[in-house]
């Protein structure tokens, strides 16, 4: 038997909910090396040209995914929302959480210089944050921190993965991070 | 940015979205082609203030935050046009203003291009597809052990069984009852009291502090006294308040 055959029925079936780390071990009865052994080989596998899918991380949940190299054929298969579905209203609160967490609402509000409860509401409603606690400030106000969900979001297996980014350095960042992923 | 079409009547508005006054503020200084180290708070008022006017101009709702900055932008110019005073007993350090609102609208800025770079990370992962899981149902296994092996005993066995848990799934059987007052039954009983001592103190009726019981206890008061099947009596102002029954006195 080849736990990697297991392995890779496995996620086909679970799809898009995809399958934790945790789980996975718990199924197939393995420790963390014999994870990363498989892990490995199921990559190696897929990263040969004549696979069209992948196997990805989003924090620590395992996905099959079909390969970004080959998205244009896919493309004609669905219609979907290519700019993605997150207000620059989402991205900028999910951007001073994401970067700071955990934080209240008041930390994100003093930054974007609006009332932000709205919108913290929202992105807590899709999932993409949640509340970790509460703080020690008067009124005791509730911290929030980022989910699973949000690294799935944006294709990072973890919280690390963001960019780091120099404070107070003009002109041309973005495209240089935007590059600066691929580099990896 | 506003673009008013030729014909007065109609108005082209080709108006970028702001997500707030600090975004506005980072929009105005790029448009005016200067570093942000290098604003000036008056230049940089006036176009705010102007910008502000012209949404009024369009009747454009402006929410609440883009007037708080308008007056913060006009406090702070004020500010740089009063003569600096001199506080050389007080070392207590002010931070400059307008240092105050670079750093701001820095710290937005930062926050602003990482938003882009969200951007495009989402976009990025929105290549990935993906499919919906798998329905397994239709794989469940059928209990079907001891299929066709079940005589009638068991089978009333089990019934009886799940007649008794049944039972224990009933809820307990209990009455909930509000008590009543009547305003006669209690007159009646107030009649009583009176009949057989002759003489009650007021407050002497009311032994329950209910609501209900203090309402209706007063009431039958009230309308005993008007039947005249008793008097109130009350010797002095802040004295004891009695009652007494009708004919003795």
């Amino acid at each position: 038997m080849n736990l990697v055959g297991v392995l890779e029925g496995i996620l086909f079936l679970v799809g898009d909910e995809g399958l934790t780390l945790e789980k996975v071990k718990e199924i197939l009865d393995i420790d963390d090396e014999q994870l990363n052994n498989i892990l490995n080989k199921l990559r190696e596998e897929y990263g040969k040209e004549n696979h069209g899918i992948s196997i990805e991380i989003f924090g620590d949940n395992l996905k099959l995914v079909t390969k970004k190299q080959y998205k244009e054929y896919y493309e004609k298969l669905v219609e979907y929302e290519k700019n993605g579905t997150l207000s620059q209203a989402s991205l900028e609160t999910l951007a001073i959480i994401a970067y700071n967490e955990p934080v209240t609402r008041n930390f994100v509000e003093e930054i974007r210089g609006v009332d932000s409860s709205h919108i913290i509401r929202k992105l807590l409603f899709r999932d993409l944050i949640k509340e970790i606690g509460r703080s020690d400030l008067p009124g005791r106000p509730i911290l929030y921190g980022t989910t699973t969900l949000f690294l799935d979001c944006l294709g990072l297996s973890s919280i690390d993965q963001l960019p780091k980014i120099e404070k107070n350095q003009t002109e041309d960042r973005e495209v240089d991070l935007y590059e600066s992923k691929y580099k990896e | 940015m506003f673009m008013l079409g030729c014909d007065k009547m109609t108005y082209k508005i080709n108006m970028p979205e702001f997500e707030g006054p600090l975004d506005l503020l980072l929009h105005l200084i790029k448009q005016s082609d200067i570093n942000i180290f290098d604003i000036s708070i008056g230049k940089i008022t006036k176009q705010y203030l102007d910008y502000i006017k012209k949404m009024e101009e369009l009747n454009l709702n402006i929410a609440s935050e883009y007037l708080v900055m308008a007056a913060e932008l006009i406090e702070m110019k004020s500010i740089t046009l009063l003569p600096n005073q001199v506080n050389n007993d007080n070392d207590e350090y002010e931070e400059d203003p307008r240092e105050q609102l670079i750093n701001r609208l820095l710290e937005y800025q930062y926050y602003k291009d990482i938003s882009n770079v969200f951007k495009n990370y989402e976009s990025e992962r929105n290549t990935m597809f993906t499919k919906q899981p798998s329905d397994l149902e239709e794989y469940v296994k059928e209990d079907s052990e001891n299929n066709n092996q079940i005589d009638l005993n068991e089978l009333l066995e089990a019934f009886s069984k799940f007649l008794e848990r049944k039972e224990l799934d009933k809820p307990l059987n209990t009455k909930i009852t509000t008590k009543e007052f009547s305003v006669a039954v209690r007159s009646n009983e107030i009649k009583e009291i009176i009949k057989n001592k002759k003489k009650v103190e007021f407050t002497e009726l009311f032994d329950m502090y209910t609501k209900d019981y203090v309402v209706v206890t007063f009431l039958s008061i009230l309308e005993l006294a008007k039947k005249q099947d008793l008097k109130i009596v009350q010797d002095n102002n802040f004295y004891k308040i009695y009652l007494v029954a009708k004919g003795s006195e």
